[in-house]
């Protein structure tokens, strides 16, 4: 059987909803409403107007079926309904950049972990296959380019919060997940770090017992010349995520732990 | 009635009537080899883009038939090296004859190769703007936005300026805006950066771009540049201009109308009163 609605310990998982309910997700800024009919989902959502980053907030409650319908409405019309309804976190489909609060230097030789928190998306699926009905982003992050010039480089997105040295300074919310990155400077120079690309398409989620979210480590090795960085994810969770479980798999799935790219298209 | 029906049965059992059937059947055979290899070519060809998978597709298609043609000639029993050496005269005529098409087929093959845009592009000549639906050896074809079909010859193409508006992921709008002498210029500045700042369709790098223009009759002109994915530009263009005005009109910033200050001096304003009294 799923999770209970009534008494979720988290925002994902599995539910069974009955015919003509009306639930509501509220995550962050996003609210959400889900509604099964006899043949069809209804989904509707909007994005709170107030800022509510900076809480780690989120309730699922059931509404009166002649509760307020959002603009922002899709039906998915099928010839047999279950009733059953998967919602799960997923991360960004593209690169996420992340800035610390000021640049700062590595020098040749030596390395430095930093946490990046990044925004998720929600996935719904429906009936016994989880067929994907529709992803939505919990709190839109503004988009970016990255590169060394306009010619050259790759859309992503920036996120609105710096990354930090000290985990105790990463506030832990539900609608984001944090990803410890290792940062080893190999080269002859010294590395000076003002911008920084996190594959969030290549990272699988995993879920603490509290609910917070987590991505394996990523470590980004400058390497002995210093115009190519490798870029290697643990196949588990990090270790600051004591006993969390594996949740979702990467949106991509690289053949290999470990990717070399260009100097400029990790680091800028 | 049976003088004529010998004479059709001796033309059926000559040379000559099995020399075109076999012309026709290596024609028909050239015209089906040619759609079927061009066929699995575009079918297989995935990783090209539309314009290279059109040319190579094209170019096999009409190699394949002209082989079989001279071979269908050869057939008829005509000599190749008189053909191709009447050839030569004919198309030095024809050459002078159609020197407009022939400018445009030796443009198209520099368009070709030097590929400013491809078939799928959206390109602007002139006035008209659309997306190229295919580039033939005379000319290009573009279906505007207002769905029209536009044929441009490629020596036009060669001599104007061509501007593609989808070659690069992402592009710059231009917000052009004038506001009153008596607003402050860095409270102004702080407002159109918040506004690109909480529009995530405006990209975070590379940063908006603030520009002071000039001091003009009656305002003070400021172009502010924001970068956006390409596909977002009308979006984007449409929200930034309301949500600038919102948040004019929130911090009291106005944007002023043309207006003309008059100053009469006083022994003018004494001469009119003097005027009224009499």
């Amino acid at each position: 059987m799923g999770d209970d609605l009534n008494h979720p310990s988290h925002w994902w998982g599995k539910y069974s909803l009955a015919q003509h309910e009306l639930w509501q997700w509220q995550i962050g800024s996003l609210l959400l409403n889900i509604r099964c009919l006899p043949n069809e989902w209804q989904v509707a959502y909007k994005q709170s107007d107030e800022s509510a980053d900076d809480e780690n907030f989120w309730r699922i409650q059931q509404l009166e079926e002649e509760a307020q319908w959002f603009e922002n409405s899709s039906r998915y019309v099928f010839r047999e309904i279950t009733g059953m309804l998967s919602v799960s976190p997923l991360l960004a489909d593209r690169p996420v950049i992340s800035r610390p609060r000021s640049p700062f230097n590595i020098v040749a030789g030596e390395e430095v972990t930093l946490y990046v928190s990044t925004p998720l998306w929600m996935e719904l699926g429906v009936g016994k296959q989880q067929k994907k009905l529709t992803e939505l982003v919990i709190q839109r992050p503004s988009d970016t380019w990255f590169g060394p010039s306009t010619l050259e480089g790759e859309l992503c997105y920036a996120t609105t919060t710096h990354c930090r040295l000290y985990l105790d300074e990463i506030p832990q919310r539900a609608h984001r997940a944090i990803t410890p990155v290792v940062i080893r400077n190999q080269a002859d120079s010294t590395l000076s770090v003002e911008r920084l690309n996190v594959p969030a398409p290549l990272l699988p989620l995993y879920a603490t017992t509290s609910g917070q979210l987590w991505t394996p480590k990523v470590t980004l090795t400058r390497l002995e010349h210093g115009e190519m960085a490798a870029l290697k994810i643990d196949k588990q969770a990090p270790i600051e995520a004591k006993g969390a479980k594996a949740i979702r798999a990467p949106r991509k799935v690289t053949s290999s732990g470990m990717l070399i790219r260009a100097f400029n298209a990790v680091f800028s | 009635m049976s003088g004529l029906w010998n004479d059709f049965i001796n033309y059926l059992s000559s040379d000559q009537f099995w020399s075109i059937l076999r012309a026709l059947v290596l024609l028909i055979i050239g015209f089906f080899i040619a759609k079927i290899i061009s066929t699995t070519i575009s079918r297989s060809s995935k990783k090209w883009d539309a314009h290279r998978s059109m040319l190579i597709r094209r170019g096999i298609n009409y190699l394949i038939i002209v082989l079989f043609g001279i071979s269908a000639l050869k057939e008829l029993g005509f000599n190749l090296n008189v053909l191709l050496g009447a050839a030569g005269i004919l198309s030095v005529a024809i050459g002078f004859a159609s020197q407009t098409s022939m400018s445009n087929l030796i443009s198209g093959l520099f368009l070709v190769t030097e590929r400013p845009f491809s078939a799928g592009d959206i390109i602007r000549v002139g006035t008209t703007t659309g997306e190229v639906l295919s580039i033939d050896p005379l000319s290009v074809k573009l279906r505007t936005f207002d769905n029209l079909f536009v044929r441009i010859p490629n020596e036009v193409l060669i001599k104007s300026e061509v501007t593609t508006l989808t070659r690069f992921p992402i592009r710059r709008i231009d917000i052009q805006l004038g506001v009153s002498y008596q607003e402050d210029l860095k409270k102004v500045r702080q407002s159109l950066e918040q506004v690109a700042a909480h529009n995530p369709l405006c990209l975070e790098e590379p940063k908006p771009q603030y520009m002071f223009q000039n001091f003009a009759d009656s305002s003070m002109n400021i172009q502010f540049s924001v970068w956006t994915k390409r596909e977002n530009f009308l979006d984007l263009k449409n929200n930034i201009y309301q949500e600038i005005k919102a948040e004019f009109d929130a911090q009291n910033i106005r944007i002023p109308f043309p207006q003309r200050t008059v100053h009469i001096d006083e022994a003018s304003i004494n001469a009119l009163k003097q005027n009224q009294s009499s």
